[in-house]
């Protein structure tokens, strides 16, 4: 016990003597979460968009002026001839294109069905989809504003479309990408701080020779992994806080569930991350090659645990692949307790497969460990 | 300290140190390292006395590192036997390291921390007292007259000093024996002659110094010499006797004569690392049978 606490010691005064890395600590993870939080996002804002207005009435006027009043939209032109739309899309000056049919107006009047028709730049498929889901959600607004101004209008109308759907948006109402994306950085910075600096810290005293003065010393593996883990761990912890904080102060997301839950899943999650730093330095012999090591990891980590693609989108092969990722299973922890507040008796799944995972990791690693120091 | 001189003199230290009936600090029965197919201990045996300060000499390569590593539980050896301590190095490994303080030829010790913190952590790493941890380092600074510097970042203090820091730290639990590979490498004549002095102290005091060299001047002031050929100790003695027994003035002459067969170099410094100690070199006349073992190129 008094040992594992002198290389805890030993550990954080070397740590806090490096002030870069005091810098690395804590600018990183603000860094991290303010890139990541506002430039990877999913949501789809100011699409240039280009009309033309065959119908020339004052409800085709009105309808077009909704694209005007939306922050998803910014209307670039209105055309008299849609001949003249594609040339807008060729030359990338509007992503979207919208033909208000002649009789428009009347159709509405008169119940029929008008049909509006949609150009679309589909090289980003997720921007075109996601504005043509906004487009058609300014369509049918339209339509039940006209419906509630003119009830006799609306019985028409009704028949037309005979059900309405309408779809609600729990959880995170605006849709917003950083509400999911932004919990997820809490996991990568776990994963930073307990993979590198484990693996990293333990090849450092390789390559200079202290991990040698160390072994010839009557202190056990077990205590030297400890005296590892310990420090990576506690850092681990005061990271994930230091960047719940920083998520709420720029997002204003806060934690839904139970804070203590969370840092108990982080517990497990820690587990596995520290099993595989410690398995990277006794297969590394330098920092560059744990630093190889451990990127490599981390891209597979962080590639195939949905964080960027969904699962659901990959051949399922690699979907089986993704099983064995404990970030995997730590992003729907956190998710869930960070958006929605589930309770740990509906994420037991995930928890258990992240603790086997981190078991067999931990053990595997603290096995190799003893064989190389003996 | 005015006695040095006298201590230097190696003959002395080596025949009191001999007389010792108690149990050997070093025993190895036909040791044995192999890494694949190369071997580099072959059949090692030795027995080191008490308080006796036991030179290991040999060229790189000779093994000598390979056979310290495996007195200090470092490496398992391949097959053979030895007892450090008492204890048995393959299943009584713990309480070896327990007796024993181990110092190599790179710098060990953390240099990113001050001097005053490496003595408290090497210290509580040995389980020892914080009350007992700050009598040491105390002793132990004004030994080493580092008291001033004690919060300086080890990093910045010359090799000389951190070399006589890390011998400080490699005995703070109170070893019997200490193992000392190629300590003195890379420091000048100077820090190196003080750093013999130390040995030749800790020997004083009982405790058993083993410690391998290249450096044949060093090799005078040892108790008890091996030298060390690919892997086999080809010859074992006080220096005195040694250089009677080969006709020559100096243990660089004895050595060269040994390792090559041909004794014509002189002079009296240590001997470069590119020199007399390759192995590559010289013609074997075949005078020693033990030298035509080896059967180099």
């Amino acid at each position: 016990m008094q040992r594992i606490f002198y290389l805890v010691q030993k550990e954080f005064r070397q740590i806090f003597r490096d002030r870069a890395m005091i810098g690395i600590l804590f600018v990183m993870p603000l860094i991290q979460i303010t890139l990541l939080g506002y430039a990877i996002t999913t949501d789809v804002k100011n699409v240039d968009i280009v009309f033309a207005d065959l119908d020339r009435t004052p409800m085709s006027r009105a309808f077009l002026q909704r694209f005007g009043h939306t922050p998803y939209f910014h209307p670039v032109g209105v055309e008299d001839d849609e001949r003249a739309l594609p040339s807008w899309l060729d030359h990338g000056r509007a992503r979207l294109a919208v033909v208000v049919p002649t009789h428009f107006q009347r159709d509405i009047v008169l119940g029929r069905r008008p049909q509006l028709q949609v150009l679309v730049d589909g090289i980003d498929g997720n921007t075109a989809g996601v504005s043509l889901g906004y487009l058609t959600r300014i369509a049918q607004q339209y339509q039940s504003d006209i419906i509630a101004h003119d009830p006799s209008l609306g019985l028409r109308l009704r028949d037309i479309r005979l059900t309405e759907t309408e779809t609600r948006f729990l959880f995170n109402p605006m849709m917003e990408s950083k509400a999911y994306v932004v919990p997820g950085i809490v996991a990568l910075i776990l994963l930073i701080i307990t993979v590198f600096l484990t693996s990293m810290g333990i090849v450092r005293e390789k390559e200079i020779g202290t991990l040698e003065q160390l072994t010839v010393t009557p202190i056990r593996a077990s205590q030297l992994i400890l005296g590892k883990v310990i420090p990576f761990s506690i850092l681990g912890f005061v990271e994930i806080t230091v960047a719940m904080g920083f998520i709420y102060l720029i997002f204003g997301i806060a934690v839904e569930g139970s804070v203590l839950l969370l840092f108990a899943e982080s517990a497990v999650f820690v587990l596995t991350t520290l099993g595989v730093g410690i398995f990277i330095s006794t297969i590394s012999e330098t920092q560059q090659q744990a630093l190889f090591v451990g990127w490599f990891f981390m891209i597979f980590a962080i590639l195939l645990s949905g964080f960027f693609i969904p699962i659901a989108n990959m051949p399922d092969a690699v979907q089986y692949l993704t099983y064995l990722n404990p970030l995997r299973y730590f992003l729907v922890i956190l998710r869930e307790i960070y958006l929605k507040g589930t309770p740990l008796s509906l994420l037991l799944p995930e928890t258990l497969a992240m603790m086997a995972f981190g078991i067999g990791v931990f053990g595997l690693a603290v096995l190799r460990y003893r064989n190389v120091l003996r | 300290m005015q006695t040095e001189h006298a201590a230097l003199r190696s003959d002395e230290a080596g025949s009191a140190s001999l007389s010792s009936a108690a149990q050997p600090a070093v025993h190895a029965e036909q040791l044995t390292k192999r890494f694949g197919a190369f071997t580099a201990v072959d059949e090692l045996s030795l027995t080191v006395a008490p308080g006796e300060i036991f030179g290991f000499l040999g060229a790189n390569g000779a093994g000598k590192t390979t056979a310290i590593r495996m007195f200090c539980g470092l490496i398992p050896p391949t097959s053979g036997e030895a007892r450090v301590a008492g204890y048995d190095i393959r299943r009584e490994a713990h309480q070896v390291k327990q007796n024993i303080g181990y110092m190599s030829q790179k710098f060990s010790l953390y240099e990113d921390l001050t001097v005053a913190q490496n003595i408290e952590f090497f210290g509580g790493i040995y389980g020892l007292s914080r009350c007992a941890i700050a009598e040491k380092s105390d002793v132990l600074l004004d030994e080493l007259q580092l008291q001033k510097r004690r919060g300086l970042l080890t990093r910045s203090l010359p090799l000389g000093w951190k070399q006589r820091l890390a011998l400080g730290v490699a005995m703070l639990h109170d070893p019997s024996i200490i193992f000392l590979d190629e300590p003195t490498g890379g420091v000048d004549p100077i820090s190196r002659r003080n750093f013999w002095r130390l040995i030749h102290d800790i020997a004083g005091r009982g405790k058993t110094v083993f410690v391998t060299t290249h450096y044949m001047d060093e090799a005078e002031y040892c108790g008890r010499l091996s030298i060390m050929y690919e892997g086999r100790i080809i010859e074992m003695g006080q220096p005195g006797e040694l250089k009677d027994k080969y006709g020559k003035k100096t243990m660089q002459d004895v050595f060269i004569q040994l390792v090559t067969g041909n004794g014509s170099v002189t002079g009296n410094g240590s001997v470069t690392e590119s020199g007399a100690v390759t192995d590559s070199g010289g013609k074997r006349d075949g005078r020693d049978t033990r030298l035509t073992t080896g059967d180099a190129s």
